[in-house]
């Protein structure tokens, strides 16, 4: 419970408005819903034969439906006030995932789908959804309906009170064990599932590679196979979660049997009269709604417990690369490795204490064989990953120790593959920022010859070129204001006609700034000052 | 389709499991009727007079038994629902994945790889628990009919009135049938609009880090997440106030019964015990008019989801869903030895701009190399992709050695595209991806792929498993690899789209050379002289036309 509790300060703290409405519209249905059978006791006392009196009888049938009417009413706008801080609760918890993960570096997100992190970011906090609302308030209304009904039993005769109250904590106990019994099952369901959503979103992405190959059989196998996983898990996680519900509703007959036991023999010595025994089978009977919704709340809390464990688990990954404070200087920046080695894979070096330095306002040109690391270089230079020894300084200053934002602004990166969103153009050359004036935009797609495209365009997967996307990705860079600028074989897709077009605009961006240019083709390097051959390792 | 279609070929498709899981929920919905009837006795026999202890323990008893029995059909029931409704999941499931595998490769989803996830997810799970309701709706007249039989047997005036309020139920919801399609449709859009931002975002999420964009990208998922939140409390604001009023309509009628009872009981013609049964049975038939505008709802909510299911059958006939032989694997076998291939006034227009290519005619013979090149935008992808079938040409058709062919795939035709996409697994798996590669093939796949150095600097070789899309990988060996997955196929025709980009001009030229080697025909889109000096015939486009084909 205790790690239930920094969440809920978190989130629910700042709606404590909408809570306390919440639990005031609960209290007030709880009470009406303990009138009830009052009113009907009422009723058949009035109807004893000898002292039936019809105007009393019909006062209480009226007032039967008046509080019966009212209970629902409150019910259901409690209900609804529930739902609502739930929602804002939830929809904060997720933007604060979605922007930790976002911070998160290339080592945890080149082993995780798309759709994986979808269940993540979406399944799992709408399972906390019921946690946030329902969870602590309807515990604490069920309790109090609990208690209120006990205390009116109790206020009959003691030992009817204490023997219900003995049935109920057993009663708990019961469906208490069995929730525990089922949490790691779910779990283990969850992640199986998330398997399934995960191989089926990279099938979906695939499709052109898949139809190409003829493998379109092959992935409808994968996907039976890995359903066929899921399903014995899933069937292990719902049948230990019934079995809770299950009991629930076993108990909630044991109640009326405890009634008519305890009731029945205070009934025939002589201490409650036929109305008062109706009461208690009544107030027996709707025990059957707070352990109901106990029951209930804790089959939320089972869904919500794991989803709050992997919620919890993806918010102690930390970035392997960690920020710093420090700010580049403005101006072109020089860059500097540092006897710098790393590798993806222990005892597989890409790159083995490389050394060598760039004056701001040079360019270099980096060739090399393809697997030899140049991509590795220019990723270190972004910081989507970090060297396992050695330093990059860039502007002389070690790049661990700078903001990221520093560290963004100034320093850009185009590569071979460029990631598309469907959204606008305009979305798509902002990275969705929406203060960038419009006449700036047009301005560089006309530098990079594209200004026939319009900005509210909608870009869909598939709807660009390879090289148009390309050219799109060049214009992202030619938007910003960087020292340095990182070219991982940008122009590979570009035909030579769009190149020397291209080669215009960037000797413009290239001026007063540092460059390096990946490549293997002696052609894109002319704007090179200095080359670097990178070797294997 | 409708709603009550689907839910006749669900029921048929698996009608054994579905029937012991239906007597299961059957048992459970009717069982109410059996401790209303104790408890009438039990008052019943209180009033009666003087009784032994041993007649208030015997109808405690009692109460547990009916309560254990329950538990135990209940238990029952959703033992045999759990695989029934698996079985049911992987058939539509199954059958919609089938249908986009078979779609042009290239233009496979309606929206996004998120959207059409969600839809396989929760749409397929809404239609699944709308089916399941009809059980449900069974039991619940089944369980209706006894309470009425057995209160009418009781008092026939007092139960009239039980059907007055459930009367004005039905009317209810019919009048206001219309307007929660809508509302459900714009939560479920809403939904779907948040799920597909989400699986771009994380799909593009190295751009972002790159471009420092990720506070803005966090910004309008927020704003997504807001305009879901309101679509969602809408829904749930109309439904919890129908189901006020169900269950609350219900309610009235117990106070009802109570106004027309008060006449009897002053009178001494109804018992307490009668009073217990009645206000026994109303208060479950309070919760079953509840339950009722539950089914309703998600009956309706079935349609509106099994319409999106249709919307992913992108055309295909919606008995497609459950169909339990959805046609053949995805693609078609059929060995057929290249004599010629032919492109005959091929117009292609993806999406619905005016870009493509159009009315393109040319020829490729056995054993020839043919380059097509052109400036980016030219059309060069849409050409190769639009002979593949992975997009739907709009005019024009292509020739397999005279005969008119809609798709190419291994083994007539292998391809690597552009920009392949790589799945999460080994090597291995991610080039034979299933294929029954013969002796020896694999081994030659890679070396004429120029991948074998590659794999020597790998420790775990074939087996080293790579990322979700190989990011483990260069870009080289990602293009490579999907070489290699191409040339394993053996296929009488290659097409390589710019297959080069990513190599350098010493592996590019060694990789040519082996090509070669294998005497297959080829169609390359590439615009580098390593290419274009082994052409046999040169194709150049330009803004989707070819303005000249040279020999």
């Amino acid at each position: 419970m205790q790690t239930y509790g920094g969440f809920l300060r978190r989130y629910l703290a700042p709606q404590a408005g909408a809570v306390a409405a919440m639990a005031v519209l609960l209290l007030g249905s709880i009470g009406l819903q303990l009138a009830g059978p009052q009113v009907i006791r009422r009723f058949i006392e009035a109807g004893t034969p000898g002292r039936a009196a019809l105007p009393e009888l019909i006062q209480w049938a009226i007032l039967f439906m008046v509080v019966t009417t009212a209970a629902r009413a409150v019910r259901a706008m409690a209900a609804y006030w529930s739902e609502r801080v739930a929602w804002a609760a939830t929809n904060a918890l997720r933007i604060d995932l979605l922007d930790h993960l976002l911070r998160l570096d290339l080592s945890f997100h080149k082993d995780r789908t798309a759709g994986e992190l979808i269940e993540r970011v979406d399944g799992d906090t709408g399972a906390l959804a019921g946690f946030f609302s329902r969870m602590v308030v309807q515990f604490l209304g069920s309790g109090l309906l609990m208690a209120g009904i006990l205390v009116s039993l109790a206020l009959i005769d003691l030992w009817l009170g204490l023997g219900f109250a003995a049935f109920i904590i057993l009663t708990i106990m019961l469906l208490n064990w069995l929730r525990a019994r089922s949490v790691p099952r779910r779990a283990a369901a969850r992640e199986k599932q998330a398997q399934v959503y995960g191989l089926l979103s990279e099938v979906l992405s695939a499709t052109e590679d898949l139809q190409s190959s003829g493998a379109g059989a092959h992935a409808l196998r994968r996907f039976t196979e890995r359903l066929q996983e899921w399903f014995p898990a899933h069937r292990v996680a719902e049948l230990s979660g019934s079995l809770v519900w299950v009991a629930g509703l076993a108990a909630f007959a044991a109640a009326d049997g405890v009634a008519y036991l305890l009731g029945g023999r205070l009934f025939l010595i002589g201490r409650i009269s036929l109305g008062t025994l109706f009461l208690v089978a009544a107030y027996a009977g709707q025990l059957a709604q707070p352990i109901e919704t106990i029951r209930r709340e804790m089959q939320e809390l089972q869904r919500a417990g794991a989803g709050l464990a992997r919620v919890r688990e993806l918010f102690a990954i930390r970035p392997r690369v960690a920020e710093g404070s420090g700010l580049l200087p403005a101006g072109p920046l020089g860059v500097a490795f540092q006897g710098v080695s790393f590798a993806y894979e222990d005892g597989v070096p890409v790159l083995d204490r490389l050394t060598f330095g760039l004056a701001p306002g040079q360019v270099l040109g980096v060739v090399g064989r393809t697997g030899s690391g140049k991509s590795t270089l220019a990723r270190l230079l972004v910081r989507q990953i970090d060297p396992t020894g050695g330093r990059v300084l860039v502007g002389g200053v070690d790049l661990r120790t700078l903001a990221f934002s520093s560290l963004r602004s100034r320093v850009a990166m185009v590569t071979q593959e460029v990631q598309l969103f469907a959204a606008t153009l305009r979305e798509n050359l902002t990275l969705f920022d929406p203060s960038v004036p419009d006449e700036r935009l047009r301005d560089v797609l006309a530098q990079l010859g594209l200004g026939a495209w319009s900005l509210d365009a909608q870009v869909a997967p598939g709807s660009l070129s390879a090289g148009e996307a390309q050219l799109l990705a060049f214009a992202r860079v030619f938007l910003g204001d960087p020292g340095l600028i990182i070219l991982d074989e940008a122009s590979s897709r570009l035909d030579p006609e769009t190149e020397a077009r291209l080669d215009e605009a960037l000797s413009r961006l290239l001026d007063g700034r540092t460059a390096i240019i990946i490549a293997h083709r002696p052609a894109t390097l002319r704007h090179a000052h200095a080359m670097l051959e990178v070797t294997s390792a | 389709m409708k709603m009550s279609q689907m839910m006749r070929k669900v029921i048929g498709y698996q009608w054994g499991l579905y029937t012991l899981s239906a007597v299961g929920w059957l048992l459970f919905h009717a069982w109410p009727l059996l401790p209303g009837l104790v408890a009438k006795a039990y008052f019943d026999r209180m009033e009666a007079g003087p009784a032994g202890k041993g007649v208030v323990v015997w109808f405690a008893l009692l109460a547990v038994a009916v309560g254990a029995g329950r538990a135990l059909v209940t238990l029952g029931g959703i033992y045999f629902h759990l695989p029934y409704r698996y079985r049911v999941q992987k058939l539509i499931q199954g059958n919609l994945l089938h249908r986009v595998l078979a779609r042009p490769g290239a233009r496979a989803l309606p929206a996004t790889v998120g959207d059409a996830i969600s839809t396989l997810r929760d749409d397929v799970n809404t239609v699944m628990d709308a089916v399941d309701l009809s059980f449900d709706g069974l039991a619940g007249l089944l369980y209706a009919g006894g309470c009425v039989a057995v209160l009418l047997g009781v008092d026939w005036q007092v139960t009239l009135l039980v059907f007055v309020p459930i009367g004005l139920v039905i009317g209810l919801a019919h009048a206001v049938r219309v307007r929660q399609v809508k509302v459900r449709e714009e939560s479920r859009a809403s939904t779907a609009r948040l799920t597909g931002a989400l699986g771009e975002i994380f799909g593009g999420v190295q751009a972002l880090q790159v471009a420092g964009a990720e506070g803005r990208a966090v910004g309008y998922i927020r704003a997504l997440g807001d305009a879901r939140q309101a679509a969602a409390l809408r829904e749930r604001r109309q439904a919890l106030t129908l189901e006020a009023v169900f269950e609350n309509t219900a309610g009235l009628g117990a106070g009802l019964v109570l106004l027309v009872a008060a006449g009897k009981i002053a009178a001494g013609t109804f018992s307490v015990g009668d009073l217990a049964l009645f206000t026994g049975y109303l208060v479950d038939v309070a919760g079953f008019t509840g339950f009722l505008g539950f089914i309703i709802n998600t009956y309706r909510q079935g349609g509106v989801s099994l319409g999106r299911l249709v919307g992913l059958l992108q055309g295909a006939p919606a008995e497609r869903l459950v169909a339990v032989e959805p046609g053949g694997a995805p693609g078609s076998a059929g060995v057929a030895r290249l004599e010629r291939l032919e492109v005959r006034n091929l117009t292609c227009r993806p999406g619905a701009s005016d870009r493509g290519i159009t009315d393109i005619s040319f020829a490729v013979a056995r054993g020839s190399f043919t380059v097509i090149t052109g400036r980016v935008g030219a059309g060069k992808s849409t050409l190769v992709r639009a002979i593949l079938g992975l997009l739907e040409p709009q005019a024009g058709e292509v020739r397999w050695n005279g005969e008119r062919v809609e798709r190419l795939e291994p083994p007539r035709v292998a391809y690597t595209a552009q920009v392949p996409t790589l799945l999460s697994g080994t090597l291995r798996e991610n080039i034979l991806l299933g294929w029954p590669a013969a002796p020896g093939a694999l081994d030659r796949a890679i070396r004429s792929a120029v991948l074998e150095q590659d794999l020597a600097g790998f420790p775990q070789g074939l087996e080293t498993p790579i990322g979700t899309r190989g990011l483990k990988l260069s870009g080289g060996q990602v293009q490579r690899t999907a070489a290699a997955r191409m040339f394993v196929r053996d296929a009488e025709l290659l097409i390589f789209d710019d297959l080069s980009s990513a190599l350098d001009a010493e592996t590019e030229a060694l990789l040519w050379q082996r090509v070669r080697e294998r005497n297959a025909t080829c169609l390359v889109v590439s615009n580098r002289p390593g290419a274009l000096a082994l052409a046999d015939q040169v194709l150049h486009l330009e803004e989707g036309r070819l303005v000249s084909g040279t020999y």
